[in-house]
């Protein structure tokens, strides 16, 4: 039987019995509707795309409206044109909202709110197109003539990130993994925590050690929670591509296959190494309602580590301090993937990081098994760090003590004890 | 065979274990008795290395210990504990597969422990809506799904009521009787002077006394004697090698070398109406009090 092995079975039975419990169902389905809700929602509410309804009154001239239309078609928007008779009956209805514009004449353009800008665009294109014809027309140039003036100029639109070589597109990669990164690491992390409290809370712990030693248990728990995380984040990106698809409402930003891949390795590093230190301060707390306290310094330190990965590399990706905090272990998982995602890395710089991080994992590994082994059996009050380092639990007193103010179970077999304890100590002989 | 052998475990200047040595022999039953505090459970946990001992070693069949070996033991830990909201059945499949067991095989074992504990229809359900009373069968069932050659039981016997306590004790006669090793922990004395061939015997992580029961009993200098009399209490301090170990109507306990000539005690016995007469070497729980006191 190979720790690999019993390590697999352990994360097998972690994405059994997960995925088969209610809350989890229920929290993939609200997640799965939130993120469909969020893209669908906006596109159907007419936020940016949609038909256009434009109103005119009597006074604009049949060139100007069907110049709106024509300029709208061109800007990719499909505009409804309403014609009003009179002007207050037409306001009514833009401030009913009936109306997305109202165009009085050439001069008066009146708005439900603020201005749309995309639609103020089509509407004085129109109207700027119209007063042309009518100049050049008065100036003697023919329809032709006018229209080889007008002929578009083709230009090339370049959007250019903050430094070269980098898109916009890259920045918001690198924001979007890093972010997504912090959320796994909080989400899954504290499952692996709580997982590992109520272990040792329902005392199956012991039964597990003697099976296998500490370190497969959590690596194994750890890789369990890890894929079922994995699967979870992969079924809601993939129920939002179809989503933004079906809807063809939001534009996916293009990101390099090479920055996918090094993001997906940041993944598992970085909640490998965050899971395992969750894992083993986990150990030290008897009871459920002890996890949150003790893990406390692991959720300050991976904050403090987002934000100065985030400062320094979204500052200046190429300096000191980012080129250092993406070597550094604990910092490496937000500050490597957003350098690489804004194309700023030398090819050994990801490999070099790579390696120091497995290192720590592997470090860690070794610090949190002892850790745990020695204050998985220790029940009673929360364990300081330095003591489940030094010493392992010992048995008798303390586990009495915490029987007590358990549950009726172990209250029964408290009194048992006592009593067969009396029977031990007393008086004997009397068969 | 278990052998610990100077075995010594220390928690900050507590000796949990002190140079503890003994064995445990296949096909036996041994009774691994002492007070609280006594190492009994530190013990049991250095046979599964949950506690790292200091110096001396714990062995099978002359050998360490290796991960593969322990694999084929058996462990019911003093506390309690499984998966309150996993099924019984896959519980038992998992901690069998963690032996290296397949899943047909372990499915195999379960099934056949479950049915004779009588908890077959209840393997579907959650351990947690089980009784008390099952949930104990369930650890049992959950030491035994590997079909251990050696069975470490820490207080199997605690928060039983008579009746599984007897079922309990048939079953380690069994499993014994098939060739185990059985090492169970305990406080009730006189069901282990039943059920043990063997006993252990620790004090402050020593090891007092240990060895066959009946060995143990006869080694001892004293025997004992049980009178039940209908007539007058006769007055046993006329006869001078003889002392009362306890007296209550129509009975009497006496102590008196192995070696003491009974005439005076019988003829005693038989002038006050004698109902039964027993001579016997001292229960375990005099053996028990004798080692623990020294």
């Amino acid at each position: 039987m190979t720790g690999l092995r019993q390590a697999w079975l352990v994360a097998r039975r972690e994405i059994r019995e997960r995925s088969r419990s209610r809350s989890f169902r229920a929290g993939l389905i609200v997640m799965l509707f939130v993120v469909i809700a969020l893209i669908v929602v906006p596109a159907k509410l007419d936020i940016g795309g949609g038909p256009k309804d434009v109103g005119v009154t009597s006074a604009v001239p049949s060139a100007l409206s069907s110049a709106i239309i024509a300029q709208g078609g061109a800007g990719g928007a499909t505009v409804r044109l309403h014609r009003y008779g009179d002007v207050s009956t037409a306001e009514e209805a833009v401030r009913a909202h009936d109306l997305d514009v109202l165009v009085v004449d050439a001069r008066r353009v009146e708005w439900p709110g603020r201005v749309d800008e995309e639609l103020q665009a089509v509407v004085t294109g129109a109207i700027r197109l119209v007063a042309v014809q009518e100049r050049a027309a008065a100036a003697g140039i023919g329809p032709d003539d006018l229209r080889a003036l007008m002929a578009p100029v083709p230009v090339e639109n370049v959007e250019l990130g903050s430094a070269a070589g980098r898109s916009p597109d890259d920045e918001l990669a690198a924001i979007v993994i890093t972010t997504l990164l912090l959320m796994a690491i909080v989400i899954y992390g504290n499952l692996v925590l709580t997982g590992v409290v109520e272990e040792k809370s329902s005392r199956v712990v012991e039964v597990l050690l003697a099976r296998m030693p500490a370190r497969v248990l959590l690596a194994g728990k750890i890789a369990g929670i890890g894929l079922l995380g994995f699967a979870q984040f992969v079924v809601t990106a993939v129920a939002a591509l179809l989503a933004a698809l079906v809807i063809d409402s939001v534009d996916i930003p293009a990101v390099r296959a090479g920055v996918l891949a090094w993001a997906v390795v940041w993944f598992v590093l970085g909640y490998a190494l965050y899971a395992m230190a969750y894992g083993a301060l986990g150990s030290l707390a008897s009871r459920t309602e002890d996890a949150q306290s003790v893990a406390g310094p692991v959720g300050y330190v991976l904050i403090a580590c987002y934000w100065g990965a985030f400062l320094t590399v979204s500052a200046n990706p190429d300096g000191v301090w980012a080129r250092t905090l993406s070597q550094f272990p604990a910092t490496a998982p937000f500050a490597m993937p957003g350098r690489i995602a804004l194309g700023s890395v030398a090819w050994w710089e990801p490999l070099l990081a790579v390696t120091l991080t497995l290192a720590a994992i592997a470090g860690l590994v070794v610090i949190a098994g002892r850790v745990y082994t020695n204050a998985i059996l220790h029940s009673g009050a929360t364990l300081h760090l330095r003591d489940a380092w030094h010493s392992e639990g010992r048995p008798s007193r303390g586990i009495w003590q915490d029987d007590r103010r358990d549950s009726g179970r172990a209250a029964t077999s408290d009194r048992d004890r006592r009593t067969t304890a009396r029977s031990a100590t007393g008086r004997f002989g009397r068969k | 065979m278990l052998a610990f052998d100077s075995a010594v475990k220390r928690f900050g200047s507590v000796a949990a274990l002190d140079g503890c040595t003994f064995e445990a022999r296949p096909g036996r039953i041994t009774g691994f008795l002492g007070p609280n505090g006594a190492g009994k459970t530190t013990a049991m946990r250095a046979v599964f290395e949950l506690v790292r001992l200091d110096a001396g070693s714990v062995s099978w069949r002359g050998a360490p210990i290796t991960g593969a070996e322990r694999a084929r033991f058996g462990y019911m830990p003093e506390e309690r504990g499984l998966y309150p909201r996993m099924r019984i059945r896959d519980q038992l499949l998992y901690l069998g597969e963690l032996c290296g067991r397949t899943t047909r095989d372990a499915g195999r074992i379960a099934e056949h422990w479950l049915g004779r504990l009588g908890l077959a229809d209840r393997a579907a359900d959650r351990l947690d809506t089980l009784s008390h009373g099952n949930q104990q069968r369930v650890q049992l069932i959950a030491a035994l799904v590997n079909e251990p050659e050696l069975l470490v039981l820490d207080e199997p016997f605690a928060g039983l009521d008579p009746i599984a306590m007897g079922a309990m004790a048939d079953l380690l006669a069994e499993l014994a009787a098939a060739g185990a090793t059985v090492l169970f922990s305990s406080h009730q004395l006189d069901l282990v002077e039943e059920l043990c061939e063997d006993v252990v015997i620790i004090d402050k992580g020593r090891v007092v006394l240990a060895g066959d029961l009946t060995d143990l009993r006869a080694a001892v200098p004293q025997r004992f004697v049980d009178v039940r009399y209908r007539g007058r209490p006769p007055d046993w301090s006329r006869l001078s090698a003889v002392q009362v170990v306890e007296t209550k109507d129509g009975y009497a306990r006496l102590r008196v070398e192995r070696d003491t000539d009974l005439s005076a005690v019988v003829g005693a016995a038989a002038s006050s109406g004698v109902v039964s007469f027993a001579y016997q070497p001292p229960t375990l729980s005099e053996l028990f009090r004798r080692a623990v006191a020294a």
